[in-house]
This record gives C-alpha cells, structure tokens and sequence, in this order.
C-alpha cells in the first residue's frame, strides 16, 4: 500500500505497525536484512501526542544501522561497534518520530557503508527477494529489501557512491539521494564526508516526494545542510514533462544489452510522446572512466580520517587492556574486517605527505572536471538519464571484471551525482533476463522537484507502482 | 666561542568564550571532570562540528591587535593522529589558511623597543586533558574541544628576557581584549619555546630544540637560559645538538629530554569536509574591529591625555588590567586622576596584596574610593584620618558612614573653629608674643593646641588661616 493513502484510526495504525515488525521477523530467515527488531509499545503510546494528519502518521519504518538511534544499538554493521548505543538521535530521526513514523528495526548494511553488495555486513549477506540466490545490493541492502518485499513502504539509506540507488534498482523499487546538504547528516555514522548522503527507500514517486518533505530542512547541527526552504515536493510532481529536456548518456547505452536498448528506448519514446525532448549525449569518456578510480581515492582517504574515532576507549568493542595503544591497536585489529582495514590502508595511503598531491589531491581536481563535464550536460538538459544497471543483481558468488570498461563506466558512474552533490534517483524500469533494473535519473542541485515530476511522468507510463516481492 | 641565541615561541591561548569550538557544551575552567561534554566532545560516530562565531570573533580581535593579515575566508583542515587525549582522532585546525598572518608585536626590554614578527594565528580545538596515576591513566575531556588559538613568531628573540617580555606583552593584549584568561599557571595559556645557538655572526641556524610547557613568564626565561648554557656546553665539548623535546625541571632547574624528534610526524593533514570555507562578511570584520576593548597602549595613551598621569603611575597602573579598570571605575565617579591614582596605587595595592586578595574578589566599592579622594581633595578629611578610613573603605563601607560613625568630620566650620582658637589664643599670650617677635615655629605650638582641643578634627588649613587672622586682630 501506497503511505500517503495510509490514513488510519489509531487501532489501525497500531496493528499496522505491529504486523509489520511481525512481517520483518518472518521474512528474517529468508532475508537476513535487519540487525535489530526495536520495541514499537512506546513509540505507539507516543503517537498520542503527534497529529493524526502528520504526513508519517503510524507509518512503519526501517533504518540503516549506521543511523543513530539513542537507546537502540547501532552498529553500521561493524563488529567494533557490536555494542554501541547511542546517546543520541540522529536529526532525521527526531523528524521521522515528530511526523509520526515508528521505526521497527535497523537494517544490514556493508560494514560502515563501505561495500556495494551488503556481502560484508557483520550479520552476513543480504538476499534479494527477486532471487535468493542473489545479492541485494549495498551498502543499503537491508533497507532495500525491507521496501521491495513488502514490509515497510519507507526505509532510510546512505547513499556515497550509489548506495541506495544501486540496490535501489536491484530491488525494483525507487531509490533517492537528494542534494547534498537538503537532509542533515547529523548524527548519521560517515563514510566519506564530503560525499555521503542520507537517502531512502519507497514504492512509488509520491512516497518519495512526501517522503522528501519530512527528511529535507535546515540542521544547525550540520554546518553543511541547506537553508533553502523546503518545497511541497507532493504537489509539484505532477507528471507533466512537456517541454522538459532529458539527456540520455551514449556512452552506457552503447554498452547495453539489445533487451535493456529496447526498453529504454521504449520508455524514451513514451516520454517524448508526453512532450519531454529526449536526447542522446555523449560525455567525456575518460572522465567517465575516472569516476571509481576518483570515488576510491577520496572515500578512502576521507573514511580513514572519520573512523579514526573508533579506537576502543571511550564506546565499541575493546579488546587489549596494557596501554592506550594496546587497546586501539587491537581494538582496531579485532573490530574491523580485512577489507576494511584494507581500505584504511589505502586511505592513510593517500593522505600521506609524500602521496598526498598525487591522490587525494589529483582526485580532487579530477572530481571537479567531471563536476563540470556534468554540469555541461545539465546547462542544457534537466535531467540526466541512464540504468542505473547494465544487469540486475548479481550472485552472490559473482565476481565481475573490475578493469573492464563495463565496470568502470556503467557499473560506476553514478558517484557522480556524489561528486557534485546534485540529487539523483533511481526508478524502476526494465527487466534484464528476468531480474529488474532501474533507471537512474540526476538533476540540477536543489531541483528535487524537477526530478520527482520526471520520475512521475516515467512511473505512469510503466505503471512499475508499488510492486512488491513477497517472500513469504 | 660566542653564541648568539635564537628563539622562536609557539603560544596556544584558550579563548573566552561560553561554548567549544565546534560544539554546545560548556566552557567552565575548574568544573567537575567530564561534566561539560557532549557527543562531539567525545568523538562519538555521526556527530558533525559547528563553527563557534565568538571563537572566531576573538581570533580576529587577536589579529588586529597583533597586525597579522586576516583571511576573511575561514578554512579548516584535520590534523590526524591516534592519541588518548584526541577522542576524534583528528583534531581540526587550520593548517593550510590560518586566520592570520604577517603580524607583529613591539616588545619593550630593558628600554629597549624591538619587533617579534608573527608567522600565524590560527584557530584550533584543544584535546582533552590527560592524568596520569600509578594506578591508570584517567581522562578528562571538558577540555576536548576548548577553543584556542595558536599564536606562532618568527625566530625573532635573542634572549631569554625578549621571550619572556614578549609572553608577558602577548598575554597583555589578550587579557586586555578579552581574548584569553591567559592564566599560565592553569593552563588557559600554554607556552612552547623553540631555542637554538649559533656562532655569532653565523646566518645558518643551529639545531634547535624545542621546551614544552612552561608554567609561568619567569620560567619562560629560566628555561631558556638553562637550556642555551646547556647546548653551549653540548657544542663546546664538541657533541652535535639533537633536535629534541625537553621540558623544564623547576626544582633542579634543569631542562631534561622527553623525547627525540626522528624525522617529522606525518600528521596527514586535509581540508576538513564537513565545514566548507566560509566568507567572513568584512563588514563584520570591520565591526568587531571598532569595537574591540582597548589595548595596553591605547590604554596608556587615553591615562596621558585625559588623566595626565605620570609615565610611572601609568604603567603600575596598566601593567594589570583589573587594577586599571578599578582605576577606570573610581574615575567615572571623580575628577581627582592623579589623587585616585596615588590611593589605588600604593594604599590599595598594598593592603590587597597583604591580605592576599585579588581585585576582581575585593569588596571595596570604586564610588566610595572616588568619594573619599574627593573629600580628601576639598580637606573634609585629612591625609591621616583618610588611612584610618580607608581600612574600613576596602571592607566594602561607604567612607561617609564611616566618617560619620567615627565622628571624624573636619571641624571646617569657621565659627565653631574660631571658638575653639580664640581659647587657645586666650590661653596663650606667650606664643602670640613670641610669633609676633619673629619666632614662626610658634604658629606650629598653637596648631597643635587648636587640634588637642578639637580632637584632632580641626581643619588643619583652614585652622592655619583663621591662626594667622586672629593673631593679627590682637
């Protein structure tokens, strides 16, 4: 059910709720997708003091676990932070409980958002309910298939590469990264500063817009959240795309299947027929084929720093006991995964004095070329589309070419959007031998509105609306 | 060989203000450990910084008044080290855009003017304060994330008496701006010295060492002149200095090594993510720069015009800021300055310092002292009665109610001082001859004869006056 036609009395909202915690426990098995159930008793009796006409009242909802949540443990899916509890509450949670949304559970995640697969979350992988041999797509899979199968209609994600956006086309469903700094991060446990995003999860473009409504809004707690006002996101995502003009990337259709060719060129065709202008562009390729290679290098040193704070002292788990350096040494050692480490490694790599002006430096330079090059493109079009996905997800034991030009461009691309900051979606759209995939779509920063009016007006003609998997 | 000495000095000067750096919690100085902290304070995950605007309002008045050149895009940047006391593992900073830059200072020693160049201000957070017992270490993180500034010089001092004029000059003009405490002994002022010899007339440097933490301005100097007899002894004995940490052992009075620099730390600084650079409005700047409180010089510029006081009252005066402002205090309230000046400097200043208590705790009112220098000024009262007075003024009492309960008025009252003169005179004639025959002593016999009869209360002027007056009569 769509949650804007949610209105209920309160018993309602109240079952509601409960057999959608009962519904999480039962797909659990079959999933694996959640690392805590929370209690919803309390979160129920508050309700009494929140407006029925809240835009989330009674609405069931589920977090990724590196969202901050005061009283309930939060481990972003990390061992090192096995045991910790928050002291306090992310600022979208404190917005998501006043609009009435009661959290049922936090979900799997890669370890600390770093991963696309949800292969290396601390609870193990996350299935897809599509096929269950497949994998849901990280580093927000958990929330994903908590939407796509069914048992919320709402789940909060991070996006810093494509985290919400490439699950979100593994799992059919929509996936958004606003503008960077149109939701405050505060409170939410970082990847890479100055490329994370809070994003989120529905089944339909209304929800996403509502959605928006409720997340979006200046945080003085995060100095790099917006001021600018918050739109009626809702009213303005009409569907109505006469006249707007949408880029279509050659250089991924080139690389697509003729059956994902077919059905982009259908969708395109039907969005020409309500009047957008569709066109083809080309981009500069060898900024395309920078894109990972930039995205590693400045994630990594910049995941390095943030996580410095997890040593073991003052919250986490701690392991060693015969100095300070004992304790974070093994602490850091017993807490975190190879990969992991790995990538810390690379990181401090890359930040240090004799490399720095070659890495993180030269990336920089290379993220604001392609910034341009995007901004090229979106000085003359609205919207900049292309899948999300040459293929739908992958098995759980695939392994993929990471040199091929495939991977480099069309898996990779859309840190783009993270790279400029401008909000991005996917929306479901094709089936690719037999699994979904997703159209992503990227706009001008702060035009959200633009964006939702185009996803509606592509949600219309493929009727893709609430679908839902179930598993049980 | 002679040696000529070179001293470069880092300064990192907590700033006043009532929150952190980048987050809500409280500044309070001697509060309850970890009582004053919050999630950021303690590097929990997810938690973000917000820029502290007074923190860099103080660092900017610090710029002016130190000549620096100010960066009005303010920028930050993550230093990175794993430390206990930095819960981040990061300490933000500006590294790559300090504030500011290019300043100077004119420092006065022994008479002698020179200028001590700065190389930077920049702002920084503090880390949290470490105690180390034999059972543990133990933590205190209400300093985690104090702001401060770090206050950086050329190698521009040559003695161990220029860096200590030049910590005291610094501390001055931060106090007087209210910038920082300053307070060396509690740490609000922190103070590392950077020392090297040389041959003189060498251009090249020699290795220097660097000695952290020194408490106070005279162990500034101290330190110094230990550790350049140290290095000279090293150097004369044909040993290499190494570039090393010391610190300044007080009771031996000894410089003694922490630890060996090998090669620089790499602390992988950046420019911090979550605080894009921000353009300071210059109309902003130019406000807090018109209102900044006064510095020592203006102060003491203000004192020649409008007091006229002399080059010694002024500077007693203003080499401490509170008791200059008590001074300020008792002058809205009078028009005697130089009167005013003499009582605050030697009369208060020592009864304060017998009792041991500071100015800013005294009880003493400054309306009752301008008051009692008025009436001291219009001989209500005498010098003398005026002390007497004054050790009642300084617990707080108003020197007209003491006076009052003393029953100490001057008799200024002609016809009740003629009375009493007249009996004197009556009393007398052998004085009255004797003045009258030259003898000018005598008019100090009947003086004190008037003040036994008035109990000391006559006034002494106007009884000199009305002597004179009546003598002639007879």
């Amino acid at each position: 059910m769509d949650m804007h036609m949610m209105k209920m009395s309160r018993v309602a909202t109240e079952m509601h709720a409960r057999e959608a915690l009962e519904k999480a426990k039962a797909v659990q098995p079959k999933l694996n997708a959640m690392v805590t159930f929370c209690e919803v008793d309390e979160q129920l009796e508050n309700l009494k003091n929140i407006d029925t006409n809240a835009k989330l009242y009674g609405m069931p909802i589920v977090l990724k676990d590196n969202i901050n949540t005061k009283g309930i443990l939060t481990t972003a899916s990390s061992n090192i932070l096995g045991n910790y509890i928050p002291v306090y509450n992310a600022h979208i949670v404190d917005k998501l409980q006043a609009a009435g949304a009661i959290v049922i559970g936090k979900t799997s995640m890669d370890e600390l958002g770093m991963g696309g697969t949800n292969l290396s979350a601390a609870t193990g992988p996350v299935y897809n309910p599509y096929d269950l041999n497949r994998i849901s797509g990280g580093s927000s899979g958990g929330s994903a298939v908590m939407v796509s199968s069914g048992v919320v209609p709402f789940a909060l994600g991070t996006d810093t590469g494509d985290s919400v956006r490439k699950p979100a086309s593994y799992n059919n469903i929509i996936g958004v990264k606003p503008t960077y700094g149109r939701i405050s991060r505060y409170g939410v446990i970082p990847y890479a500063s100055s490329l994370d995003h809070v994003g989120y999860f529905t089944r339909s473009v209304r929800d996403a817009a509502l959605a928006l409504e409720v997340l979006a809004g200046r945080d003085d707690r995060d100095m790099t959240s917006s001021y600018l006002p918050v739109e009626e996101y809702t009213a303005k995502a009409t569907g109505e795309v006469s006249g707007v003009k949408v880029a279509v990337i050659k250089n991924i259709m080139d690389m697509a299947s003729d059956e994902l060719k077919t059905q982009t060129n259908t969708l395109m065709e039907q969005l020409r027929a309500k009047g957008a202008v569709v066109e083809e562009v080309t981009m500069n390729e060898d900024l395309l084929k920078a894109c990972l290679a930039v995205y590693f290098v400045i994630s990594n040193c910049e995941a390095t720093a943030n996580h410095s704070n997890l040593d073991g002292i003052r919250f986490g788990v701690q392991y060693g006991e015969n100095s300070y350096e004992d304790i974070m040494t093994k602490s850091r050692t017993a807490g975190f995964s190879t990969l992991i480490r790995k990538r810390f490694v690379i990181g401090s790599f890359g930040l240090a004095d004799e490399n720095q002006e070659r890495l993180l430096r030269k990336a920089q330079k290379v993220r604001r070329l392609i910034v341009e090059e995007m901004h090229r493109v979106l000085g003359e079009f609205d919207a900049i589309v292309a899948p999300a996905s040459l293929h739908g997800a992958p098995l759980l034991d695939a392994t993929s070419d990471q040199l091929s030009l495939e991977y480099l461009i069309a898996e990779n691309y859309m840190c783009m959007a993270n790279f400029s900051g401008d909000p991005s979606m996917t929306i479901p759209y094709a089936t690719v031998e037999g699994l979904p995939v997703g159209l992503n779509i990227t706009c001008s920063a702060f035009n959200e509105a633009g964006m939702f009016n185009l996803a509606k007006a592509i949600e219309d003609v493929t009727g893709l609306c609430d679908v839902v998997k179930e598993v049980l | 060989m002679n040696f000529e000495t070179v001293i470069g000095i880092e300064l990192h000067c907590e700033l006043k203000t009532k929150t952190k750096m980048f987050s809500s919690a409280p500044v309070s100085f001697g509060a309850r450990s970890n009582s004053c902290v919050n999630e950021i304070d303690l590097g929990h995950p997810g938690t973000l910084p917000c820029l502290n605007k007074k923190a860099v309002e103080l660092a900017i008045r610090a710029c002016t008044a130190t000549n620096c050149t100010i960066d009005s895009l303010v920028k930050f940047d993550r230093k990175n080290y794993y430390y206990t006391d930095l819960p981040k593992g990061f300490q933000i900073t500006q590294q790559f855009h300090p504030i500011g830059s290019n300043g100077y200072v004119i420092i006065d020693v022994e008479g002698e003017q020179k200028k001590v160049r700065l190389n930077r201000i920049h702002m920084e957070e503090d880390t949290a304060k470490q105690f180390h017992y034999s059972d543990g270490t133990y933590v205190d993180y209400n300093r985690s994330g104090i702001p401060l500034i770090e206050i950086v010089t050329e190698a521009d001092m040559r003695s161990g008496k220029e860096a200590a004029a030049y910590v005291e000059k610094m501390r001055n003009i931060l106090y007087y701006l209210g910038v920082s405490d300053g307070k060396m002994e509690e740490g609000s002022m922190r103070c590392d010295v950077n020392v090297s010899i040389r041959p003189v007339g060498s251009e090249k440097f020699g290795t220097k060492t660097e000695i952290k933490n020194l408490n106070s301005i005279s162990n500034v100097q101290k330190a110094i002149e230990v550790e350049v007899e140290r290095q000279k002894e090293e150097i004369e004995a044909g040993r290499e200095i190494i570039q090393a940490t010391y610190r300044f052992d007080e009771a031996t009075r000894k410089t003694v090594m922490m630890r060996k620099k090998e090669g620089a730390v790499d602390y992988k600084y950046f420019p911090e993510p979550n605080i894009f650079p921000i353009q300071l409005d210059l109309n902003w700047i130019k406000k807090i720069q018109e209102e900044m409180p006064e510095v020592p010089e203006q102060r003491k510029a203000r004192y020649e015009k409008e007091y006229g006081l002399s080059e010694y009252d002024i500077s007693v005066l203003i080499a401490n800021k509170d008791v200059s402002d008590f001074y300020d205090a008792v002058m809205k309230h009078t028009t005697n300055a130089k009167l005013a000046a003499n009582w605050v400097i030697t009369e208060l200043l020592s009864i304060l310092n017998k009792n041991n208590v500071d100015i800013t705790n005294a009880k003493i009112q400054p309306v009752h002292l301008a008051s009692m220098v008025d009436m001291i000024a219009k001989d209500e009262i005498s010098g003398k009665q005026a002390k007497e007075v004054f050790v009642d003024v300084v617990e707080g009492k108003d020197p007209k109610a003491v006076i009052e309960a003393k029953g100490m008025k001057q008799v200024s009252d002609s016809s009740a001082l003629l009375a009493i003169i007249n009996s004197v005179l009556d009393e007398q004639p052998q004085s009255i001859q004797d003045y009258k025959n030259g003898k000018d002593r005598a008019i100090g016999f009947l003086v004190g004869q008037v003040m036994k009869k008035s109990k000391g209360q006559a006034n002494p002027k106007m009884t000199n006056q009305l002597l004179l007056q009546e003598i002639a009569k007879r």
